[in-house]
């Protein structure tokens, strides 16, 4: 889609830079002003035409006045103040269809004739260009379609990217920064071509170019920082500063120059971007390659194209850029999303498998064997038990975060099964449990697996395990204890259960958390502390 | 007979020392340790015919394990829930496995291997594990040049020309070699079949193999038949 629109968009700009059809000379401006009425004369010499269809003539100048065209009215802009009657003020820019008979090559003389009540302290200046009058009704036809498709692009950016923003669980800066740089530049172009749509009286002329230089001003100001949040360079604010000091000076230095302010404000924009994109191209970070070829690209356009037009094309070329930035954001996103759902699954799977691994299955077969030869009675207990932490384990599997209780109920149902295996007395005791409290399944249990493999049963025949739960205002804390004597370890200091333990947390609760397992004189401790 | 149980579950531990009072009724003296350490300390200061191994004691690595006990005189027969690792067991110098969870029939299918003299046939061994000054050295069957029988020990004499010393018996050892590779000669040697270069009729009637070392080793009368027949 986006390639398409590129297409179309150069294709129209080939339509739009046409060779010239007219070739004239035109005198300037013979202004005589004895009040605020005013007689303006232009002498145009037609050299030249290459088109069969009317002639057409543009005027620029300020006030409300009656053109005429070799002494022959043609039209009229505003209506001119006459006495007891109040001026209405035309538009800075009108145009007149002159007649077939007096449209012939040769001298033709211009008169405009009218009052300016308002803005006298502007220097005046009257232009009458003639050009083909179909090519003055289609030039700005040509010029919209082109503005509105770049215009209605990054609406619907700003909008999307609005969304995005506001429905995403992983809010980022950028994408709100690219959303409202999109709105930012959609306004800027409407601003730019609302002459085109809509009748602005000439005493409202500099109000859409304040507008536009205020536009363009934030705009100067939000593309940096976007790329210096994105590229995370380091003194945002001090840098921030610096530019936004630039801006201002040249607004103050400049005040009044419209056109001129704004183009130094892009240039300002060109280099704290480039400045910040160099930083990110030493510290080799994604993107920044091709966004730098980007501005080299926008600048050249900026140099060698007709002001608004380079203008606005270098604006979209560097938007183009940074839309590239928010998509190798997104799928930075989507990775990181893909790696948590891996977590996750695998997570599941070692959960399941804990229960069902062969070594588990075939230890308490042969055990059950046992009971079964033994003591049939116990053994269809023994069958009870297992199936109960089964059926805790199958309700669990698929859960990232359970209640507390079922955790303990799961421990509780291991330890009768593990009873009936190492024939040990297991005492389970919880103080301070909140029923509302959820964990992520099966880390006690986990460490009721590593108490029971690595205590030693103390005073005779059992090892007792202590959960405890303290809820403070920063923190939440389990303790889990277990009173046996401990076997030396060999080998590795944290295995398998250690490192399901700290990805469950990890995936539930991301860094706010601290796991630590410990012995002490009579046990061993585990203490898993989340914070709020 | 004197059985050594190491099984950390208690259960199973009862479960095998009962079937073994079954099988073996009067002339039996059986000691069950839970942990590894332990059962190390008695092989020390007792000895053992044969040993029930569980490979995995309290999360410990069961196969540090298995190197450490199939170095020892005695038979071992490993009893485990990890039947993926049977092959392994086996190219180590075990006499059985027999996988959790067992009945008696299995049990005692194992404890016949104790006596009949036939051969494991296909039990896979690879290695043959020597403990010297405290390590445990593997040595690839493959190495072998001949065994020679000393005493309650053997003496493996390798392709290197080295010698090392194992602690079971050769009749031990010959349960243990595949029947295809390794042939029983004589009452004190056993020899590699490669390593075989010709079998000679001396004068006197005797028999003896040529190895390809050049070594001259007697044939005992009763076997010539046999080796004869696999040489063909």
């Amino acid at each position: 889609m986006q390639k398409w629109r590129i297409f179309l968009f150069l294709q129209l700009i080939v339509l739009a830079a046409c060779h010239r059809d007219i070739r004239y000379d035109a005198s300037d401006a013979v202004i005589s002003q004895p009040d605020t009425a005013f007689t303006a004369s232009v002498q145009i010499d037609l050299l030249e035409k290459k088109f069969s269809s009317s002639l057409g003539l543009q005027v620029h100048s300020f006030g409300a006045f009656v053109v005429y065209w070799d002494g022959i009215r043609v039209g009229q802009n505003g209506v001119p103040a006459t006495t007891g009657q109040p001026e209405v003020p035309g538009t800075e820019t009108s145009y007149y269809q002159i007649p077939d008979k007096l449209s012939g090559l040769g001298k033709h003389n211009v008169m405009i004739r009218g009052t300016q009540k308002y803005l006298l302290e502007t220097e005046r200046n009257v232009m009458a260009k003639p050009e083909s009058y179909l090519k003055m009704l289609r030039q700005p036809l040509i010029e919209l379609s082109l503005v509105n498709l770049m215009a209605g692009a990054f609406l619907i950016a700003a909008i999307y990217y609005t969304f995005l923003f506001a429905n995403s669980r992983h809010k980022q800066r950028t994408t709100l920064l690219f959303a409202q740089i999109c709105f930012l530049f959609f306004t800027l172009l409407a601003m730019e071509y609302l002459k085109y749509y809509i009748d602005i009286p000439y005493t409202q002329f500099y109000t859409r170019l304040i507008i536009v230089g205020w536009l363009t001003f934030a705009i100067a100001v939000l593309i940096p920082v976007y790329f210096a949040v994105h590229f995370d360079v380091p003194h945002k604010l001090p840098f921030i500063g610096i530019l936004l000091a630039a801006l201002v000076s040249i607004y103050i230095l400049k005040y009044g120059h419209y056109d001129l302010t704004a183009h130094l404000y892009s240039l300002a924009l060109w280099i704290a971007s480039v400045l910040i994109l160099l930083y990110a191209l030493i510290k080799k970070q994604r993107g920044s390659v091709l966004v730098l070829c980007g501005f080299a690209v926008s600048m050249v356009i900026n140099q060698y194209m007709f002001y608004d037009f380079g203008l606005y094309i270098a604006f979209t070329l560097i938007l183009l850029c940074i839309l590239y930035l928010q998509t190798l954001g997104a799928k930075q996103l989507e990775e990181a999303h893909h790696a948590s759902l891996l977590l996750s699954s695998r997570l599941q799977l070692e959960l399941i498998k804990k229960n069902i691994q062969p070594h588990f299955l075939r230890n308490t077969l042969t055990s059950l064997m046992d009971w079964v030869e033994e003591s049939p009675a116990q053994g269809v207990l023994f069958i009870q038990a297992l199936s109960q932490e089964f059926d805790v384990m199958n309700e669990i599997a698929e859960r990232s975060l359970i209640p507390i209780r079922q955790e303990i109920n799961l421990c509780r149902h291991h330890l009768s099964v593990m009873q009936f295996r190492k024939e040990v007395t297991y005492i389970w005791e919880d103080a301070g449990i909140q029923d509302d409290e959820v964990i992520p399944p099966a880390i006690i249990h986990t460490l009721l697996e590593n108490g029971i493999t690595h205590g030693i049963p103390s005073n005779g025949s059992s090892i007792r395990f202590l959960l405890t739960f303290l809820h403070a205002d920063t923190h939440k804390q389990y303790t889990f204890e277990v009173f046996a004597e401990n076997r030396v370890r060999s080998g590795r200091k944290s295995g398998n259960g250690f490192r399901y333990i700290e990805a469950r947390l990890k995936e539930s609760y991301g860094d706010r958390w601290n796991f630590t397992s410990e012995p002490f004189a009579g046990g061993w401790r585990s203490i898993i502390r989340i914070d709020l | 007979m004197k059985i050594l149980i190491i099984e950390d579950e208690a259960r199973i531990a009862k479960r095998l020392a009962r079937m073994a009072r079954v099988y073996f009724e009067q002339q039996l003296t059986l000691t069950v340790c839970d942990t590894l350490s332990k059962g190390l300390a008695f092989i020390e200061h007792s000895s053992v015919d044969v040993l029930l191994l569980d490979l995995n004691l309290n999360g410990e690595d069961g196969f540090e394990v298995l190197e450490a006990m199939v170095a020892r005189p005695f038979h071992t027969i490993i009893v485990s829930a990890y039947t993926d690792k049977a092959i392994t067991a086996f190219s180590y110098g075990v006499l059985d496995f027999v996988p959790k969870p067992f009945d008696e029939g299995r049990l005692f299918q194992a404890f016949g291997r104790l006596n009949t003299k036939s051969k494991i046939s296909d039990s896979g061994l690879k290695y043959l594990a020597v403990r010297k000054g405290g390590v445990i050295k593997m040595i690839e069957a493959l190495q072998l040049n001949y065994i020679k029988g000393a005493g309650i020990y053997s003496e493996l004499h390798l392709q290197d020309g080295n010698q090392e010393l194992h602690n079971k018996s050769l009749d031990a050892l010959e349960q243990l070699l595949p029947s295809g590779e390794f042939v029983r000669i004589h009452r004190s040697y056993i020899v590699s079949l490669k390593q075989v270069k010709k079998l000679m009729i001396e004068p006197g009637g005797k028999y003896a193999v040529h190895l390809t070392d050049g070594r001259l080793l007697p044939v005992g009368r009763s076997r010539y038949k046999q080796l004869r027949s696999k040489m063909i």
